[in-house]
């Protein structure tokens, strides 16, 4: 992603973080093109969305809300230093609250991509299960559940859902599983599905080899 | 102090409502003091399963906004004293009554009776979410259909969103002779994929029919594998430790009875 818009994730879930210097139209259009490009990853998302110093009116925070929702992705709350953006958001009915001063510069998103979420637990019908990095699930993804990830998933149990690896557009990820046979499985921008007689071969990895996603016994990709 | 177990089951028609009147029955059987309460507001079913619909004057509407005292609207059961009924208005929606007010519902109930059931809508909206909020515990039924248990997934990761606790888990219409064939899901699949408690295994049994038709809980007829079945998860819910019926070594129930019926011809 670029450096102007970036994804971090937090105690309280994703967060969508706006550069506060650039310039307002430019950030709009780098914005649009993220959340056009990604769409895979941020539809049906919700996120926390950070405003840094900017102040914004509230013409402004129609139209950046109002461009974020277009693409599926729900606001939960807004984060500013600037009273005048916080007022704006609530205005337009978006939560909002003080925010520290950005300490540390905006990162781009691919080395955003190495941090791990670590979740223990099923992930049931109708739950998404969404982190910007690598997603390490330990316990059974059922069918109709969602894994989505910017990073590789990996899986301690049986992944029956649907998994998207690679949603931030890195083809360079993996997907694997004690028991991989996803409802369907997508890695970057290629999709495929479990073949109809699946079977079940022990632990399986999936990646993209030559545009096309590849799945093989961990036994043959250790020695490969 | 009364328990609160709310049934449901996000599909329909997977026995939701055959199983709240047998399992109320079975545990005012038992001699505990039971309220079942139909919180299928619109399409209400229990008060007819149970036989007690000519025997109506006031709903759950008519409590909730205060047109009748709960215990004027509470129907006494036909055979058992201690069985209650709340039933549901038919002429209103879901969106009648709130969360709040069946969570203030629940609790006056619960000083005077040892369970309370509630029968939950099918869905995952307002009916559903207003069915569990005052359970203290929530059960599910399902059958072992695909669909049904996909739908009991969802289910149970919205019970535990809500901080109700693991749920538990009834498995209805098993049919034996399927399962040994390979053509039917079989519990150990439901559970697998569920990883839930189970407390019943319930087979098809066509005496649910007749005995849901008549407005009899099927609890009474001796024969009716179902009706033992039903009774089982009443005494595990009491807290007795009841084994399960062994069902895949039998034959069908048709053939039971037919080979019953040989048996004293010969």
């Amino acid at each position: 992603m670029g450096d102007l818009i970036s994804i971090k994730g937090g105690r309280d879930g994703l967060r969508l973080r706006l550069d506060d210097t650039a310039e307002w139209a430019h950030l709009m259009s780098a914005l649009e093109q993220q959340l056009a490009q990604n769409s895979g990853f941020f539809a049906g998302a919700r996120l926390i969305l950070e405003i840094g110093d900017r102040a914004i009116n509230d013409e402004q925070m129609t139209t950046l809300l109002g461009s974020i929702q277009q693409h599926g992705v729900q606001i939960e709350a807004l984060g500013a230093t600037a009273r005048e953006s916080r007022n704006a958001a609530r205005a337009s009915g978006v939560t909002a609250r003080p925010l520290p001063r950005y300490s540390e510069p905006a990162q781009p998103a691919v080395q955003n991509e190495h941090e791990g979420m670590l979740v223990s637990r099923t992930i049931r019908s109708g739950q998404v299960l969404r982190h910007h990095g690598h997603i390490t699930l330990i316990g059974d993804v059922n069918p109709g559940a969602e894994i989505i990830a910017g990073g590789s998933v990996v899986v301690w149990g049986r992944l029956m859902g649907l998994v998207h690896a690679g949603a931030l557009g890195n083809p360079n990820v993996v997907v694997c599983a004690l028991e991989l046979r996803p409802t369907q499985l997508r890695i970057c921008e290629q999709i495929t599905r479990s073949p109809d007689k699946a079977k079940n071969l022990g632990p399986e990895i999936a990646r993209i080899e030559e545009n096309q996603i590849v799945v093989e016994p961990w036994e043959g990709a250790k020695r490969g | 102090m009364a328990r609160i177990i709310t049934i449901t089951s996000g599909k329909g028609g997977v026995g939701k409502t055959t199983t709240t009147a047998n399992l109320g029955t079975a545990l005012a059987m038992q001699g505990a003091k039971v309220a079942v309460i139909d919180a299928d507001i619109g399409l209400r079913n229990l008060d007819v399963v149970m036989g007690l619909e000519n025997r109506i004057v006031y709903d759950l509407v008519d409590v909730v906004e205060g047109r009748a005292r709960l215990r004027q609207a509470l129907i006494k059961d036909k055979r058992l004293p201690e069985l209650c009924l709340l039933p549901a208005a038919q002429t209103r929606d879901k969106d009648a009554v709130s969360s709040n007010q069946m969570i203030d519902l629940t609790n006056q109930l619960r000083s005077e009776f040892d369970y309370v059931l509630i029968d939950s809508p099918a869905g995952i909206e307002g009916g559903f979410r207003n069915a569990i909020a005052g359970a203290d515990e929530v059960l599910i039924v399902t059958t072992p259909e695909v669909s049904a248990v996909r739908d009991a997934d969802r289910i149970v990761g919205l019970v535990e969103a809500a901080e109700k606790g693991p749920p538990s888990l009834i498995v209805n219409r098993i049919k034996p002779r399927l399962v040994n064939r390979g053509e039917m899901l079989s519990v150990e699949d439901v559970i697998e994929l569920l990883a839930i408690n189970l407390v019943g295994i319930v087979p098809d049994d066509e005496s649910i029919v007749t005995s849901t038709n008549r407005g009899e809980a099927v609890v009474y007829d001796q024969t009716s594998l179902a009706g033992k079945a039903f009774l089982n998860v009443a005494r595990r819910i009491a807290g007795e430790d009841v084994p399960f019926m062994a069902l895949s070594d039998q034959q069908g129930v048709l053939e039971r009875l037919l080979g019953l019926f040989g048996r004293r011809r010969a």
